[in-house]
């Protein structure tokens, strides 16, 4: 009779990290280029010793297997800062950092004191062959093309100079990258990285997150509701133990 | 339960947001202000199962991990300097930047600030200063009596002094530049100051190497749109509600909790 409280147990858990999962979304409600998240559970099944007298019943625990990411795209903010890239589509900008490359949707960029196309953390922005861009400091506002071509006028010349290029890859299987926070993301599956060609970058514009709090708000609720339901459950079966130990013990003083 | 304290975070940032944003409407008319903006990271993330690990000896890895987030940090306060559009004054001694560069100011305390704000005056002995008071780099020396005060665009200062027809210079004014501005410390009064994260000042006269260049009887007013203030207004104010909820939701589940019998 104890199972019942133990599958309570492990669906109580895996509303718990639920509620903890849906906390990390609404918090980051306002982060650029963050990405939705939600817990996959599967039953686990568990075999129980055979009764006396019959045959057993499958017990289901439930477990949680994975975090899912939405990876669909973002609404694109329109910011006019020279600097804020926004991705369209699939695409991750690639950074480099003490720890490796790492990747990113988070497209708030700025100089650092060398010139060089740097992240909020100051790490160097890469470009498609992976070496650090750097922009002409007596340039004018860099123009962005779709492609991450970085064009500024320079004093003395005629023509807008290209002076770098912002490299967009993305991966085969998105869901092996793990997440890093500051907006990072790492690969260490081994996949290879596939440059992304085409007209993906805004100039501009930041991707803001694809959280949907309607529907966090709406989870919150359920995980709420069903935890108070299983609660109830548990409650009703320590209930049930408590009435058969007292019956059988005025039974035995009966006798 | 890690719920309770990722949505603080949640509440802190928004908190935040909302201060960056007040300060960003009320200094709205401030001559040669530029409008900061809250940055946001999420937190590190507790791995429970790392994606890509092997599920079993024969090599199937599984397709996800499970990885929780702790939440929200503000990563930093970005300065969005954009040009701000041109107000006409007619005072002679407005001036504004059209394009990149800083006025230099001496600050009382001997150190060097750099400003956007043009909105100069002539103190008692003739030198041009800020609204504060704070000299001009390079000094700048109004002759008593100068009528007319001309500045050109590449920051010549020419007056006509009484008794002579042709215009004398008495000064040129110098733009400073950064390798990157956003990183300059704000001291309040529309000065900043350089840091490590600035880099060094170049300087030159306005105009060239890239230059912005002078614009006399014109001040630059602040860049902030109002419309997309408001509006990311209310989108802070609703995050903050819904990091509550769920605060709410997490003490309801532990209430239930302590309510079970067992």
């Amino acid at each position: 009779m104890d199972n019942t409280l133990y599958v309570g147990l492990s669906n109580q858990l895996l509303l718990e990290r639920e509620l903890d999962i849906a906390a990390n979304n609404l918090a980051n409600v306002n982060t650029t280029g963050f990405k939705v998240e939600q817990l996959m559970a599967t039953p686990d099944p568990a075999t129980p010793p055979t009764p006396p007298g019959g045959t057993p019943q499958m017990i289901l625990f439930v477990a949680d297997n994975g975090v899912a990411r939405d990876f669909s795209q973002g609404p694109l903010q329109q910011t006019d800062a020279p600097l804020d890239l926004a991705i369209m589509g699939q695409g991750f900008f690639q950074i480099q950092t003490a720890n490796g490359t790492r990747y990113t949707r988070d497209g708030r960029f700025a100089k650092d004191n060398t010139g060089r196309l740097v992240t909020q953390a100051g790490d160097p922005v890469l470009d498609a062959s992976s070496s650090p861009i750097s922009l002409n400091p007596q340039g004018g506002t860099p123009m962005i093309g779709g492609d991450g071509t970085i064009t500024q006028t320079v004093p003395g010349q005629a023509n807008a100079q290209v002076v770098g290029r912002v490299g967009v890859i993305s991966f085969a299987d998105l869901s092996q990258l793990s997440k890093e926070g500051d907006g990072y993301y790492s690969e260490s599956s081994g996949q290879a990285a596939q440059p992304v060609t085409g007209q993906v970058i805004r100039q501009g514009m930041l991707e803001a997150s694809n959280v949907q709090p309607i529907v966090q708000v709406t989870d919150l609720i359920r995980i709420s509701r069903a935890y108070d339901m299983v609660a109830n459950m548990m409650n009703s079966t320590a209930t049930l133990s408590d009435t058969a130990v007292q019956r059988l013990g005025s039974l035995m003083t009966t006798q | 339960m890690m719920a309770l304290r990722t949505a603080a975070t949640g509440m802190a940032a928004q908190d935040l947001n909302v201060d960056v944003i007040s300060n960003n409407i009320a200094n709205m008319n401030t001559v040669g202000f530029k409008k900061g903006r809250a940055e946001f990271e999420d937190l590190i993330y507790q791995t429970i199962e790392q994606p890509g690990s092997q599920s079993s000896t024969q090599g199937t890895i599984v397709p996800t991990g499970v990885q929780v987030g702790a939440g929200v940090k503000a990563g930093s306060v970005y300065t969005i300097g954009t040009q701000g559009s041109l107000t006409q004054t007619g005072n002679p001694l407005d001036l504004a930047i059209q394009g990149p560069g800083y006025f230099q100011v001496l600050m009382p305390d001997g150190q060097t600030a750099f400003t956007r704000a043009g909105n100069f005056s002539v103190n008692a002995q003739g030198q041009l200063v800020t609204a504060d008071g704070f000299q001009v780099i390079p000094q700048i020396q109004i002759p008593q009596g100068a009528t007319n005060v001309t500045i050109s665009n590449a920051g010549q200062v020419q007056v006509t002094v009484a008794g002579n027809a042709a215009p004398q210079q008495v000064g040129q004014l110098q733009l400073a530049t950064f390798f990157n501005d956003a990183g300059l410390n704000p001291q309040g009064n529309n000065l900043f100051t350089q840091t490590d994260a600035s880099g060094a000042p170049t300087t030159g006269n306005p105009g060239v190497q890239g230059l912005g260049t002078v614009l006399q009887g014109y001040t630059e007013a602040s860049n902030v749109d109002p419309v997309s203030e408001i509006t990311a207004l209310i989108v802070a104010q609703r995050a903050y509600e819904m990091n509550s909820k769920v605060i709410s939701t997490a003490d309801q589940m532990l209430q239930t909790n302590t309510q079970m019998k067992t």
